[in-house]
This record gives C-alpha cells, sequence and structure tokens, in this order.
C-alpha cells in the first residue's frame, strides 16, 4: 500500500483523467487544494515510483500499476461506506468523511471480510460503481451508435469490425475508442448518421454506425 | 487521355526546374491552388485498374519552369483505400522535389494528421494554410509563425479562390527544394525528426529509434524512399506494401520479426494495436499543436451553415432535394437546347455548306461522296445537336455541385434508397444526369468506389431516357397519340429502374459498401476553377466520342447509300413484324437510331413519306398509337446510343459493356412484346 498522500493523488488523477482535457499540475493542484509547486514535485515522486507518467496528448496520466492502486483505494473507500450504512446502519449522507479514512487503513484481509457481510457490493451507497479486485467496474452499457438520436453523443468504446482496413481508415479519421463523438442528424428512413468526429462531420452508413459501440458521456 | 502516372511525372521532370505535389484532405481547395496555379493545360494520368486520377501541369515562378502533380484529396496516407493508394503512389513514384500540403485552417487538428504523416517519411514539406479568411470568419485565429516554428516547415496562409498567397507559396517550396537539394537525398534522414516537437510519446520514440537503428544495419542505409524513420513507423504500422518490400530484402524477414516483437511489446504497453496506437499518437500530437497555435473566438454559425443544415434536416431536406432536381433538369433543358439550337444553326449555317462543297468538289456528286457526307458533316452535326449541348451544360453543373458541396447533402438524404439498388447516396446525381445526356452520367459514376455499384449505377443510367429518347418520345407520341401515352412511357421507365436495380443487387456478387462521407459546410465556388473542371472533362467526352460518332456515320452512311440497308431489313421482319407488331421498315429505323436516338423519329417520317408519298401528313397514317407506344418504349430501352457504348467499354471494360448492350436488347424485346400482347387483351389498338 502507499501513503496515504500518494494514494489522494492517484485518486485525484484517476478521477480528473475523466474529464479528457489535458491534466496538468495546476488543475492537480486545485483538485486536491494544494499549490502548483508541490503538485509539481509529488508529480515527480509519482513518475520516480513507476505510477504515473506525462503524455503528450493527455497530460499527466496514470501507468497501469498507478490506475491499479487508484482502483484499490476507491474500492476501500465505497466498500467502507456500504459497510457502514448496510452493517453498521449509519445514514448514508455522513459516511463519506469517515470513509475517507478508513480508505488508507484497511489491510486486504479486513477488507475482505468487510466484503464478506455484504449483500450488494457492486455500487456504493450514493450510486458510484465498485471496481472489483481486477480494477473492473459495472460500466455503463455500450450502446451501438446507429441507435442514438439527434444530439446525443458519446465515447467511442469498441468497433467490432473484423476488417483492418475499415478500421484504420476510421481510425485515421479519429473514430477509435475513447474518442467522443455526437450524432447531428439522421436521415430519414433509418439512412445514415450524421456524426461530430474531432471537429469534423461525416455522413456514415447505417451498417457502419451498427459496428461502432458507444458509451454514454459519464457525468 | 490516360497515361500512366509514372510516365506523366517523369515526363514533366524532364521540361521542368522544379517538380512540386500538392497533398492534402478533400475539398480543402487543394485543386482550386492547382488550376489557379496551372489553368487548363493540365494532362490526367492513372494507374492500371483505378478509377481515381492525379493530374500534371506546369506553371512559372518567374524564370523558373514549375511542375504541379496535384494528387487525389485524402485523409492520410495509408494502403486501405484507393484515393489513399493512389496519393502515396504518386508520391512515392513521382519523387517531387517538395510535397506541398494544403491545410483547411477552419480544421487544423484533423488536417495535420496528414502532414505528420509526410514529415514521418521525410518528405520536404512546405505548409499552405488554406482558407484562412474563412477561419477568420469562424473566429479561429492561427500563429502561422508558432506553427511554422513548431513543424519546423514553411507554412504560409492563403486564400485559393482569390489566388492569395500561392506564389509566396511557390517561393517557398522553391527554396526548400534548393536546401533539400543541397542537404543530401532523403535515405540518409536522421531517425528522430527534424523538429523536436513533432515527437510521439516516449515509449513510442524509444521503439521507433531503436527499430530505426536496426533498419539502418539490416538493410545497409537502403531504407525504401521514406527514409529510416518513416520506415520503422510504416512497418509498427504493419503496412502492407512496405512489409512486401522489406520481406524481399537480404536480412528482411529477420527485421521483420525484429518488428513484429517491437509491435508487440507496443500492444503490451498500451492494450491496443501497435498501428491503431500509432495512429492515436499522430492524432494526440495533432490536436496538441493545433491547440498551442490557435485561439478559438465565439464559434460563429455562418451562414452558409445554418443554409447547410437545412439541406440535411429531413422536414426542410426532402423538399430542397425535390427543388434542386427540377432545377437541375430545367437548366439542362433550357441551357442545353438554347445552345443545341445555336450550335446547330451555325454549323448549317456556316460550315456545312463549306464541307458539302470541298467534298462535291473533290469527289464529285458519287455515292463515295455522299458516304463521306455522311461522316463529318452529318456526323459531327448531331453530336453539336444533342451530345455537346447537354454534355457541356451538365458538366458545368456537376462541377458547381461539387464545388458548393451540395452533393454531400444530396448523398446523405438519399442512401437509404440507393442502398435497395446496392448502391449508395453518392449515386443519385450521376443517374439524375442521365436523364440530360448518359455519357457523362457514365463518367460520373466515377464518384462510386467499387466496380460493382458503377456496374449498377451505370446499367441503371442507360435505362434512364435521355434528352434525345424524351425527344423521340414527346415528338412522336405524346404529340400524334396523346400526352397520357408519354407519360405511360416516362412510368414505364421509372418501374423498369427500380425493378432492374434491386434484380441487380440480387443477382451480382458482393454488397454495397458501407457510406462514410465527409460533410462539407456549403462554400462559394469560384468560377475559374469551375470553368477549368468543366473543360477537363469535357475535352476528355469529346476525344472518346467524336471519333466514334464519325467512324459509326461513315458506316451507315455507306449502308444507306450502297442500299444495302434494305436487304438488312428481311431478317429483322419476324421480330419486328411477329413479335412486337411493328412494320419491318420501323426496325430499320431503330438501327440508325444507335447512332442518334432522335434520329429514329426523323427517319421514320422519311420512310413514311417514301412509302406513302408527299400527302402523308403524320405518322398516324403509317402506325396506330399502341404501335407508336411498342416503337418509343423499344427505342428507350434497347441499346443506349453509340457514344454511350463506347464510355461505358472504357469506363468498366468492353465485356461489361456488351453485358450491358444485351441486357437492354432483350429488355426491350420482352419489354415491347409484351405490352403490344398486353394493348391486344385490353383491346386497345
Amino acid at each position: 500500500m502507499e501513503s496515504p498522500v500518494v494514494e489522494e493523488y492517484l485518486e485525484a488523477i484517476y478521477k480528473l483523467a475523466g474529464d479528457r482535457k489535458k491534466l496538468g499540475t495546476t488543475e492537480l493542484g486545485k483538485e486536491l487544494a494544494v499549490s502548483p509547486a508541490s503538485a509539481t514535485e509529488m508529480m515527480e515522486r509519482l513518475v520516480d515510483k513507476g505510477l504515473a507518467e506525462k503524455s503528450r496528448d493527455r497530460g499527466i496520466v496514470l501507468t497501469r500499476r498507478g490506475r491499479k492502486a487508484a482502483l484499490d483505494l476507491i474500492r476501500r473507500h465505497r466498500i467502507s461506506e456500504r459497510f457502514l450504512v448496510d452493517v453498521l446502519g449509519m445514514d448514508w449522507k455522513d459516511v463519506h468523511e469517515e470513509a475517507c479514512r478508513l480508505e488508507h487503513v484497511l489491510s486486504p484481509e479486513v477488507e475482505s471480510r468487510m466484503t464478506a457481510l455484504l449483500t450488494k457490493t457492486d455500487t456504493c451507497p450514493h450510486g458510484h460503481p465498485i471496481p472489483d479486485k481486477l480494477g473492473r467496474t459495472a460500466e455503463p452499457p455500450a450502446r451501438r451508435l446507429s441507435s442514438l438520436k439527434r444530439d446525443q453523443g458519446g465515447v467511442i468504446a469498441k468497433i467490432a469490425e473484423e476488417k483492418r482496413d475499415l478500421l484504420e481508415y476510421l481510425a485515421t479519421l479519429g473514430m477509435m475508442p475513447d474518442a467522443p463523438v455526437r450524432v447531428e442528424q439522421v436521415a430519414p428512413f433509418e439512412g445514415p448518421l450524421l456524426v461530430r468526429v474531432k471537429g469534423a462531420t461525416y455522413a456514415l452508413g447505417r451498417e457502419i454506425a451498427e459496428k461502432i459501440w458507444v458509451r454514454e458521456n459519464e457525468k | 487521355m490516360s497515361l500512366s502516372c509514372c510516365g506523366a511525372v517523369n515526363e514533366m521532370r524532364g521540361r521542368t526546374d522544379f517538380v512540386f505535389a500538392l497533398a492534402g484532405n478533400p475539398n480543402v481547395g487543394k485543386s482550386s491552388i492547382f488550376n489557379t496555379l496551372t489553368g487548363t493545360g493540365a494532362v490526367t494520368a492513372n494507374y492500371p485498374g483505378k478509377t481515381v486520377e492525379i493530374n500534371v501541369a506546369a506553371t512559372r515562378l518567374a524564370d523558373l519552369r514549375i511542375g504541379l502533380v496535384d494528387l487525389p484529396g485524402t485523409y492520410a496516407l495509408g494502403a486501405v483505400s484507393e484515393d489513399q493508394w493512389v496519393a502515396r503512389q504518386g508520391i512515392l513514384d513521382g519523387n517531387p522535389d517538395v510535397v506541398i500540403v494544403i491545410l483547411d485552417a477552419t480544421n487544423l487538428t484533423r488536417n495535420l494528421y496528414m502532414l505528420l504523416q509526410l514529415l514521418d517519411m521525410g518528405f520536404p514539406v512546405v505548409a499552405a494554410l488554406n482558407l484562412f479568411d474563412q477561419a477568420r470568419k469562424k473566429g479561429i485565429e492561427i500563429d502561422v509563425g508558432g506553427l511554422s516554428r513548431i513543424l519546423g516547415i514553411p507554412v504560409i496562409p492563403t486564400v485559393a479562390t482569390h489566388g492569395e498567397g500561392l506564389e509566396t507559396l511557390l517561393g517557398a517550396a522553391v527554396e526548400a527544394a534548393r536546401a533539400s537539394r543541397g542537404g543530401g537525398s532523403r535515405a540518409c534522414a536522421a531517425a528522430t525528426p527534424a523538429s523536436p516537437v513533432t515527437r510521439y510519446g516516449a515509449d513510442i520514440e524509444q521503439v521507433v529509434s531503436r527499430l530505426s537503428a536496426d533498419i539502418g544495419r539490416m538493410l545497409n542505409g537502403r531504407a525504401p524512399h521514406v527514409g529510416v524513420r518513416g520506415l520503422a513507423l510504416l512497418l509498427l504500422e504493419n503496412d502492407a506494401q512496405f512489409t512486401e518490400i522489406v520481406r524481399e530484402a537480404d536480412q528482411g524477414p529477420e527485421l521483420l520479426r525484429v518488428v513484429q516483437s517491437a509491435a508487440e511489446q507496443i500492444q503490451r504497453e498500451h492494450g491496443e494495436e501497435a498501428s491503431l496506437r500509432i495512429i492515436r499518437e499522430r492524432h494526440g500530437l495533432a490536436g496538441s499543436i493545433a491547440e498551442q497555435v490557435q485561439s478559438r473566438g465565439r464559434d460563429r454559425e455562418l451562414f452558409s451553415q445554418r443554409l447547410w443544415r437545412l439541406t440535411t434536416s429531413p422536414l426542410t431536406g426532402m423538399p430542397i432535394l425535390a427543388a434542386a432536381l427540377a432545377g437541375i433538369f430545367a437548366f439542362l433543358f433550357v441551357v442545353g437546347d438554347f445552345l443545341a439550337r445555336a450550335f446547330s444553326s451555325l454549323w448549317a449555317l456556316v460550315l456545312s455548306p463549306l464541307i458539302q462543297g470541298a467534298i462535291h468538289a473533290a469527289a464529285g456528286n458519287t455515292v463515295f461522296a455522299k458516304i463521306l457526307i455522311w461522316g463529318p458533316d452529318a456526323g459531327i452535326q448531331a453530336s453539336l445537336a444533342v451530345g455537346i449541348p447537354y454534355v457541356l451544360t451538365f458538366y458545368f453543373l456537376l462541377a458547381f455541385l461539387e464545388d458548393s458541396g451540395y452533393l454531400n447533402s444530396v448523398a446523405f438524404l438519399t442512401d437509404r434508397i440507393m442502398h435497395r439498388f446496392g448502391l449508395h447516396g453518392r449515386s443519385i446525381i450521376p443517374l439524375v444526369a442521365g436523364a440530360g445526356c448518359n455519357v457523362p452520367a457514365i463518367i460520373g459514376t466515377r464518384v462510386l468506389t467499387t466496380l460493382r455499384e458503377r456496374t449498377i449505377a451505370s446499367t441503371l443510367i442507360v435505362l434512364v431516357p435521355c434528352s434525345a429518347r424524351t425527344a423521340v418520345v414527346l415528338g412522336a407520341l405524346a404529340g400524334l397519340a396523346g400526352w397520357q401515352w408519354g407519360i405511360a412511357v416516362f412510368a414505364l421507365m421509372g418501374v423498369l429502374v427500380a425493378v432492374s436495380g434491386v434484380a441487380l443487387n440480387k443477382v451480382m456478387p458482393g454488397q454495397s459498401s458501407g457510406l462514410v462521407m465527409e460533410m462539407f459546410p456549403f462554400r462559394m465556388p469560384s468560377l475559374k476553377s469551375i470553368a477549368v473542371k468543366t473543360w477537363h472533362r469535357f475535352k476528355d467526352f469529346i476525344f472518346v466520342a467524336t471519333p466514334i460518332v464519325l467512324g459509326g456515320s461513315l458506316a451507315l452512311g455507306a449502308l444507306y447509300e450502297t442500299g444495302l440497308i434494305w436487304k438488312l431489313s428481311g431478317p429483322l421482319a419476324p421480330i419486328m413484324e411477329g413479335w412486337l407488331g411493328l412494320p419491318a421498315v420501323a426496325g430499320l429505323t431503330l438501327i440508325f437510331a444507335i447512332l442518334r436516338k432522335e434520329l429514329a423519329l426523323q427517319l421514320l417520317l422519311t420512310l413514311a413519306i417514301v412509302r406513302y408519298g408527299p400527302h402523308t401528313k403524320s405518322l398516324l397514317d403509317f402506325m396506330v398509337p399502341a404501335q407508336l407506344f411498342v416503337y418509343a418504349l423499344v427505342n428507350t430501352i434497347y441499346i443506349p446510343c453509340v457514344a454511350t457504348v463506347a464510355v461505358l467499354g472504357r469506363e468498366l471494360g468492353w465485356r461489361r459493356a456488351a453485358g450491358i448492350v444485351a441486357f437492354t436488347i432483350t429488355l426491350a424485346l420482352l419489354v415491347g412484346g409484351a405490352a403490344r400482347w398486353g394493348l391486344r387483351a385490353l383491346g386497345i389498338g
């Protein structure tokens, strides 16, 4: 287990990464209420430990290990909340602060015994998904792009296509997993869709839009 | 006129001081720049078996002669689609001194992708930041100097439609070409990019530089064309063409094993295929560069964007489409008809007497002279009356529609209907154009990607009554027997087009390709660009059609003047009289009509006069309305005119052209016969 400070940083980076903006130490400092200078200093420690790195396009990102550590922390926090509400009978509005302390001290042994007492382990009392030991969360299910209506959007989850040519062609246009897309218009009679990707608009035939799976924007 | 790409570029190299290639995304004004710089002297070249063409032409800058190669507009330089393949091959084969990349200033992020790819391949690049005025209007400010510094290449803002910045652009390209000639060949380009800012993520760069070293060692510095860094990236991207080239080198197979383990490493670290990871990194880099140099004000919606939204919204789009189609049809009819009259009377007044006089002076009043007159006189007059005016008008319209961006809206709206025919939205325009003249419409099917789509579309186009066939239907049938007969022919043709489309889609192997098409906001097209485009295509048409019309006219003239044609009508009797219930001589007029469809009508009148004497007032003495109906129907369906057959052969190959001809003859006989027996059963006629 990492020190509580390191864990708080990892959690903050993990949560901010969902914003899909370039993450810098300024934003990170703001989130954790510390100065940019100390955020920068901490960032260097995280890089040394192999928990985070700087990427060109997205700024600060977690490494695989860093992501695992962040998800472990989130799981301990949310399991604690569940335990406090379901087993100890506390009010769910009050449990967040308690869980913030517990999340740093639970050993894996205690955690799994607490989990054993719970019947519901997929979400915390506030409705957030609880990641499992492998870091998987019950993510919102993906939908076909073709099922979206006008002005609906999301993030591409996967493209169910075997043909490399088409996959690469779509990728060069920016249509690849993790890319945000938005439906601008749907042609009549089950016709093609107008889809906005990376500042350009494309007409996509149904047969192609059906292969693109989209997860709706997380709030 | 078609040349091999290599040949055309090499020929150009011999005549010029520098050769530049123009590359860029579709619809960024690349062709506008090319046309503005070079005028009408371009030569079109293509690769065998490919329909996407490149244009080659020369221009001057002060006392320098400069060759320009206009590559097809593409989003990237992979080998995954025909246009990309041709663009890439054009650069690799043409080996230009500089690649000028035209960027759309209104969408820098997406446009920088291909520029980065070209830099990766080690080509000397100069960038034109086109549509600079449009970007300003939309509230986008771009730091041109900053962009140039980051990329390490000259960047010139341009407004192609006004010719702004083009000379500066050529000047910068000449400078870059001189610098690169001085700086040695690009085969020994360094493993790291020229500008330190244009690098990908550290781990990718590490893999690339290690692989570059391996390539240098294993291929003994003979990296094909693209430099070691370029080759390393291409191999990691699993590029089919370069993987094959490397496989054939001495240590190639070993190198490919090294590449594979490097690609696997990337995949392990990033959880996605190396090729996709590199694409993702390139997008990321393009995005971050764009972000650094552009500041967006309030994103203003321009009038053109609002108009565009109206044309793609289902509620307003369909009525606008209907109005536009009617407009196209009316424009073709009015302007085409005007030109046809003007050309014909000019010919009849001035040139025809001259040619006839010359032929008679040379050959006297012999049968031979009469045959000769059929060729240059009657033949050319035929194409002046029907082909040329409508073709010219249509090409003008097509260029206007393409440049304005409306074609894309149309394709979007009609995609669904066209799918039933195994086509997609982009085929609607050639189909509509077929009503003017089949010839340009068939050439227009080049916008479709597969041969299957082009064959289906061309077959359907042949069934669309062109203006000449409409003339027969209106003149011979609606005029004499009543308008309802004319409507019946058009309605029947509509049904035939739909049924044939659905049937062809079932019968032909393969399936329709999906639609992936960028939609552009409307732009005001430049008249010069339209004029040049129209002329390029029109020139092509003249070269194809004129010799055939001349030859066909001469052959028919020989048959007619020697009287052979009458002997040929004997074998037609069983079909014409027995099956279709028409006079056998009417079959002859149908044969003549292969040359010019409306000739059928004129000849029928002539024959009627010959047969029944000068008192014959109308064809009704000759045939009853039901017969005229069958006649007009058969004339509309069977073999398109000889120019159409020629263009079918050239565009689709002679085997497919023969297939389409056989199909239309069969269909004409079946439908004609069915109409005759059907009408008889109903007690009409």
